[in-house]
């Protein structure tokens, strides 16, 4: 009875009295996650070997919020990655401020909107599968520093919210390929998402300025100025304007889960490739055991380039090539197809952590390089085991 | 497997949990009239305010509560699971976070008789004239 009155007090206290005083909560989630491929070649999409991993993709993350009360929070995420040693970095940190019932207004490091799980990619606990799938969720880089305005309307059934977006980010991108110090300027985007009953849709579109001067594209560059002076920036990633289109839609009807998306990122006046990426995933609810399957594929789209027909001196490039098969040969060389089916179950064996088994089958299918081609597309399975958590 | 026990044993010890709805309350003075999909929207913080326009503080009682069991597969029509999934997208993203939580039916009915503003459920064998029932599941 004593036990139960202090308690209720403490509760009270909570809610009602904290005006002067600010509460804060501690919240965090964490993924250990196995994996092994079953091939010896290293593939670029997997992190893993042949032999088995724990590190690539387990995390282990807090998040502390204070709510200031009147509509002020601060909150901060902090993330350990395997990936980077157990560092623990900042993911989130950013101040968020309640203008109405409608609108909260965010500022700060934040997660960029891409996609559906954008917002939570790192909370493996919130969505069936071990990790969102590769080929869809494949940009590097996944938050900015700025603002963010968030609403939320009602539309007779329909509940309508919107994130409107505008920032920087300051970013080491390809950071396992070809690691580069870059920028993206004035990135301005907007996700809406629609949901009603069990149906959710979502549409996001992102626009930036794009400034990654990597070695190989510079490279190129500097060859076509020589040939064609001051034409070298159709080549550099030199502040163009790149774009991102995503779109997608949810089914989460009785024990079904149905999801697909879709997404394609282009960069003008640029020696790269447009992309196009989906994937569609099924699951079907047991009570406390989910089984899935889906499937994605991400390619990118020839392009053709003509600046000069010129030919590339000999002291530079000893085979001579006009500039223009030269630069094209730079591009195909990009080309790519990728794709790779999933077959998994999540099991809820606890209200705060689910177990998940995980098999993939994934393709490299690349043109040029020591993998795959198009016509003998390079294979390999990996087998994955993972325990999410939150707290 | 610890949990299920926990859950099925009072069910088989006291079959009265049965047959006993689950009843949501109010403050008596609260006049709002709410049906089932409002409820679950203040619930799931889809909204904030009752009909009337005035602040709504949602109150549950702690997951291992018979009436959180019912009262989440009933009225929110979502296992404990599905819930910690759905509440973890909006709690890591900063876009909400769940309603507090008391210990039993006694600590709802003592707040919820207290506050106009607050918003609970109980086991209907539990109600007193303290508080008034909106609905019952």
């Amino acid at each position: 009875m004593k036990r139960f009155h202090v308690y209720t007090l403490l509760c009270i206290s909570l809610l009602f009295c904290c005006d002067a005083l600010s509460e804060v909560r501690v919240n965090g989630f964490a993924s250990i996650v196995a994996g092994q491929d079953t091939d010896k070649k290293g593939f670029v999409n997997s992190p893993y070997s042949d032999e088995i991993d724990f590190k690539p993709e387990s995390k282990f993350a807090l998040q502390v919020s204070a709510d200031l009360s009147q509509g002020l929070s601060a909150t901060a995420q902090i993330i350990a990655r395997g990936a980077n040693d157990f560092d623990a970095e900042f993911e989130w940190a950013y101040l968020s401020y309640d203008l109405n019932d409608n609108h909260t207004i965010r500022a700060g490091k934040l997660r960029l909107p891409f996609y559906k799980y954008s917002d939570y990619l790192d909370v493996g606990y919130a969505y069936p599968w071990i990790r969102p799938p590769r080929a869809m969720y494949s940009l590097t880089f996944s938050t900015y520093e700025g603002l963010s305005l968030l609403s939320n309307f009602s539309l007779s059934d329909w509940d309508i919210s919107s994130n409107l977006i505008y920032g920087n980010l300051d970013d080491t991108f390809f950071a396992t390929t070809n690691p580069t110090e870059g920028k993206l300027k004035d990135i301005y985007g907007i996700n809406i998402q629609a949901s009603k009953d069990w149906f959710s849709a979502y549409i996001a579109y992102v626009g930036t300025d794009v400034y990654i001067p990597t070695s190989s594209i510079e490279g190129a560059a500097q060859i076509v100025e020589l040939i064609a002076p001051s034409r070298g920036t159709d080549i550099s990633l030199d502040y163009d304007y790149g774009d991102f289109l995503g779109l997608g839609f949810t089914v989460d009807y009785d024990n079904w889960l149905v999801n697909t998306e879709w997404s394609t990122v282009a960069i003008e006046d640029s020696l790269t490739l447009d992309t196009e990426q989906w994937y569609v995933s099924l699951a079907y609810r047991f009570d406390s055991i989910m089984p899935y399957v889906s499937y994605q594929e991400t390619e990118s789209k020839s392009k053709t380039i003509s600046i000069s027909n010129a030919v590339i001196p000999e002291q530079i490039i000893p085979s001579q090539p006009t500039l223009n098969n030269f630069l094209q040969n730079a591009l195909d060389g990009q080309m790519f197809e990728y794709n790779a089916y999933t077959i998994g179950v999540k099991y809820n064996f606890h209200a705060s952590a689910a177990l998940k088994f995980e098999y993939n089958r994934f393709n490299d299918i690349v043109d040029i390089g020591s993998l795959g081609s198009f016509e003998n597309p390079e294979s390999s399975g990996n087998f994955s085991v993972a325990i999410d958590l939150v707290f | 497997m610890m949990k299920l026990k926990l859950c099925v044993l009072p069910l088989i010890c006291c079959s009265h949990f049965t047959f006993a709805d689950i009843a949501v309350i109010v403050h008596p003075s609260n006049s709002n009239a709410m049906d089932a999909s409002a409820i679950s929207r203040l619930f799931l913080g889809k909204s904030k305010k009752f009909p009337d326009g005035t602040v709504a503080i949602p109150l549950n009682q702690i997951e291992s509560s018979t009436a959180t069991v019912q009262f989440n597969s009933k009225a929110l029509k979502k296992s404990s699971s599905q819930l910690k999934a759905y509440w973890s997208k909006l709690v890591f993203t900063g876009k909400g976070s769940p309603p507090k939580s008391v210990d039993n039916n006694g600590a709802v009915l003592e707040l919820v008789s207290s506050n106009p503003n607050i918003i609970g459920y109980i086991d209907s064998n539990e109600l007193t004239d303290k508080v008034k029932v909106l609905t019952t599941f």
